[in-house]
């Protein structure tokens, strides 16, 4: 039995009658891991975690949960819990009977879950909010009930399905902070599903980037970000500009790129077509004479010591060794 | 960071490698359209008993034979070609149809106005809960006191004469209020406009505001708003009010019955004579034209709208 | 809301909409004034206008059995039955309301025959339970055969009422409720129905009433033990008096507070979660 892993998966396979959402994904999830599957909308990435969850069963190949084959298992037998993305509070409890729900299923006594939810409503910092009803909380409230509500059983594996999307931007920054810091002080695997390369990049030990139902590219967000495989994750995460070179498909980083002359080393020719001013930066967009739309990020001095125009020819340039080679698409 | 330990021990693919026996596979749980099945099979069961095999017996008896004695399995036409060719089965299906209509259309206006005026104009949540109250609640009084209650208030000395007296308008009572189609067709208004805002309400609930704003933004006019906008968004609910006001007035026996002062008669309450004399065979023809006549009638009006698409999210 | 966003007076169009719903409500419960004024007619007094004095003596009438018609014991029947035609409505109604959230072999015919049951001619259903009962030799009875005839009208309105309440249902719910360990019973009952009990008072109260007031459904189908409404159509037939009014204007005080009641306990609950659609 191989203990180093949390979560295993074995060309895992979810067909809806002819279609397949889930193409026979294998994935490892070491031990304590934050791990996010990543992906555009219908990629199959909520499949795999409500498969995990047990929400979902599994056309074929199996899930493996500290080396247990877990996949005819119902989802309380799993060691996993789930946070809903709507957080899928119980209207009709409180929060301290949210909490303590599962408790509650599993027989035990009044005085002790709720002494028990208590302390886990500590953790979240929510004690004060034990007897309110969730509709009188805010969505980054709820959110932390909904939390101390999955972590109550001590699940080995969190699943959290698109956690931050109902918050505003600034909450979803603290927010995402905190479920940093919960899942190193809780050391359990948390497996996050985003389609936000931000909130991955920002999270994740191991980054899952997911397409048409397979598995892309699994690997640290920066190991992706450097050394992305092939041209959709280059232009997934994002800030990579992708050209076709006489070499085959190329991706450079944006912020490797300069508007220059043929002579500073490899470059493309186009057309500047917008000029985004973003602070620190600033991103020129242009489109080449081979029609990829491409763009520069560029400090801001430089920039203004020689400021471009949409409608100005413009020659990108950057230097040979950020010249990073893809796998054909 | 953590990452400097986990960049060692980063997964790889590990494509087919079998953990347990694969192809043996997820028995566990019932499939879904199973539980659907356990959940709906008690309405199935009874709706089955109770309206469907009856509805199939007197398909049945209404070819039967009959005479005073009583009824005769046989497969005779007789039942159908007699309701066809008398007369007054032509008269009786043109009255209903015609108050049919006329209570159809009294009951949309209303019904669509008076929804569009609680969803849209009344703007406090509470105020509106409580009109809509006030609507619904003389729908919980008996039909037939609702009906009987329109006989003293039409009558010669019924209060709405003595008003108009009192008010001048008349100098002496009218007549025709009571025991006529008008009270027919007031009655029938009465009973049923609930049925057309319930459903109408219900569809314009669901319409964004936003939506008419946009309308007046593109400088659609009031009426255009209300013709290209709320009325295509509340098609359901008006079908489902049509179909229940309808529905509800070719069933009348009573009303008829009651408020005409029997100048006119429905189809209903044609049958229940029959039924009365225990004349079951003819009874069934007749209950199977106004069967098929109301079924040709709704699957009309639920062509125009997909209801079920609508109700079943 | 719907124009007039710029200036906060009310279009003309919210004036004369104004008019139509107060002209409606006078409509509506003119009439049923009339009733309630007339059941307080004096001891000499008729079925109309004018009043001769004002007196209780139609309300006792109705309490003693035996002359024309037997209320207490009719209208006894009539609740009896209501109660268990509402109490199967919740529990059936509510089961196929959960069914039909998802597709089902054989779905789309169940619904069509709903449908038609709801929208037969009540007298027909009756007719139709009648003769099948006629055919088996079997005695119609209150809880057998009016029973049925009575189900074929409040079962379709409960499951349409229900398919209004399970929209508003988040799944989530139930799938929170299976991942923190409930098993099928425990979910129903402590997640499912409590969610969905607003609607289900509602549907019980709805069922109750359509039952204790159905006439036509139910005069075929009852054998010799009338309900309270075959009753008072018996009573229209036969006697001329205020006694009917006076019915009239207690079953609507019966219902009325009834309602009220039921109200108050849904607004109560819904005022606890006013959030449950958004989930």
């Amino acid at each position: 039995m191989d203990n180093r892993f949390d979560v295993e998966l074995v060309s895992v396979t979810k067909r809806y009658g002819t279609t397949l959402a889930v193409d026979g994904i294998s994935l490892r999830i070491p031990r304590g891991t934050y791990c996010c599957l990543l992906g555009p909308s219908g990629c199959g990435k909520t499949t795999t975690l409500r498969m995990i969850a047990g929400h979902e069963a599994v056309s074929d190949g199996d899930i493996l949960i500290h080396g247990e084959n877990v996949s005819d298992l119902p989802p309380i037998k799993r060691g996993t819990a789930m946070m809903f993305q709507s957080y899928a509070l119980f209207p009709h409890m409180s929060c301290l009977d949210n909490v303590a729900f599962s408790l509650k299923m599993r027989g035990v006594a009044k005085k002790e879950r709720h002494t028990r939810a208590r302390e886990y409503l500590e953790l979240v910092h929510m004690a004060s909010f034990a007897d309110r009803l969730p509709a009188q909380l805010s969505g980054g409230q709820q959110q932390r009930i909904a939390l101390a509500r999955a972590l109550i059983n001590r699940p080995r594996v969190l699943l959290l399905d698109e956690p931050l999307s109902a918050l505003d931007p600034f909450l979803r920054i603290k927010v995402r902070e905190e479920l940093k810091r919960l899942q190193r002080e809780l050391g359990i695997t948390f497996i996050h599903v985003t389609h936000s390369q931000d909130e991955a990049m920002a999270l994740a030990d191991l980054m899952v980037v997911m397409e048409d139902g397979h598995i892309r590219q699994a690997a640290h967000p920066r190991e992706v970000f450097e050394h992305p495989v092939s041209p959709f994750i280059a232009k997934f995460i994002g800030s990579h500009n992708v050209l076709r070179l006489n070499q085959g498909p190329v991706a450079v980083r944006a912020d490797r790129c300069r508007l220059g002359s043929a002579e500073d080393g490899p470059h493309v020719h186009g057309q500047v077509i917008a000029v985004e001013y973003q602070g620190a930066m600033v991103r020129v967009a242009v489109k080449t004479d081979a029609g990829d739309e491409v763009s520069a990020l560029v400090p801001d001095q430089m920039f203004y010591r020689k400021p471009a125009e949409p409608g100005d020819p413009a020659t990108l340039v950057w230097a040979e060794q950020d010249t990073h080679a893809l796998a054909e698409a | 960071m953590t990452s400097a330990g986990l960049s060692s021990i980063l997964p790889f693919a590990l494509r087919g490698r079998p953990v347990a026996e694969p192809g043996k596979r997820r028995t566990t749980r019932l499939p879904p359209w199973l539980v659907s099945w356990f959940q709906v099979g008690p309405l199935a069961l009874i709706l089955v008993v109770v309206f469907a095999l009856p509805t199939a017996l007197f398909l049945i008896v209404s070819f039967y034979d009959y005479d005073r004695m009583g009824i005769y399995p046989a497969f005779l036409l007789d039942n159908y070609r007699e309701l066809f060719t008398t007369p007054a089965t032509w008269r009786v299906y043109a009255s209903s149809l015609k108050f049919a209509v006329i209570v159809w259309a009294i009951t949309l206006f209303l019904g669509f106005n008076i929804s569009y005026f609680l969803i849209f104009h009344v703007r406090s949540a509470v105020i509106r809960t409580v009109l809509f109250l006030l609507c619904a609640i003389p729908f919980w009084t008996s039909g037939i006191i609702r009906t009987i209650a329109w006989i003293p208030f039409l009558g010669r000395n019924g209060a709405f004469n003595q008003m108009l007296m009192g008010l001048g308008i008349t100098s002496h009572p009218l007549t025709f209020l009571l025991f006529s189609d008008f009270a027919v067709i007031v009655t029938y208004v009465h009973l049923f406009t609930l049925l057309m805002i319930g459903p109408i309400a219900n569809s314009l609930s669901k319409i964004d505001p936003a939506l008419m704003e946009a309308a007046v933004d593109a400088g659609a006019s009031r009426w255009r708003t209300m013709v290209d906008v709320v009325i295509p968004l509340s098609k359901t609910g008006i079908t489902l009010g049509s179909i229940l006001v309808f529905t509800q007035v070719m069933g009348d026996y009573f009303v008829v019955r009651q408020m005409s002062g029997g100048q006119s008669a429905s189809i209903v309450s044609m049958l229940s004579t029959q039924i009365q004399a225990m004349q079951y065979p003819p009874a069934s023809a007749n209950a199977m034209v106004l069967v098929i006549f109301v079924a040709v009638l709704v699957a009309v009006m639920m062509k125009v709208v997909d209801v079920r698409k609508e109700l079943v999210k | 809301m719907a124009a007039g966003r710029i200036s906060d007076k009310r279009p003309w169009t919210f004036y004369a909409l104004a008019t139509l719903f107060g002209a409606f409500l006078l409509f509506l419960y003119g009439p049923m004034f009339v009733i309630y004024v007339l059941s307080f007619q004096g001891d000499n007094g008729g079925v109309t206008f004018p009043m001769v004095g004002f007196s209780l003596t139609w309300f006792k009438e109705i309490f003693q059995p035996g002359q024309m018609a037997n209320i207490p014991v009719s209208f006894s029947r009539s609740i009896g039955l209501a109660a268990v035609v509402s109490g199967l409505t919740v529990v059936i109604s509510v089961a196929a309301g959960l069914g039909f959230r998802r597709r089902f072999p054989g779905s789309g015919v169940l619904f069509y025959l709903a449908i038609a049951s709801l929208v037969m001619p009540s007298l027909l259903v009756g007719f139709g339970i009648g003769l099948s009962f006629q055919f088996l030799g079997v005695e119609p009875g209150l809880f057998t055969s009016a029973l049925g005839a009575q189900l074929t009208w409040t079962l379709p309105f409960g499951l349409f009422a229900m398919f209004a309440v399970v929209n508003r249902f988040n799944r989530s719910w139930e799938e929170a409720a299976t991942d923190l360990g409930a098993n099928a019973w425990q979910r129903l009952r402590h997640v499912t129905i409590p969610i969905l009990l607003p609607g289900i008072i509602g549907v019980a109260m709805g069922a109750f009433t359509l039952s204790y007031d159905e006439y036509a459904r139910t005069t075929l189908t009852i054998g010799t033990k009338n309900t309270l409404p075959l009753e008072i159509y018996a009573l229209i037939s036969s006697a001329t008096s205020p006694t009917l009014f006076a019915i009239g204007t207690l079953t609507t005080g019966v219902s009325f507070l009834a309602i009220t009641i039921s109200l108050l306990l849904v607004l109560r609950m819904q005022r606890r979660r006013a959030f449950a659609k958004a989930g």
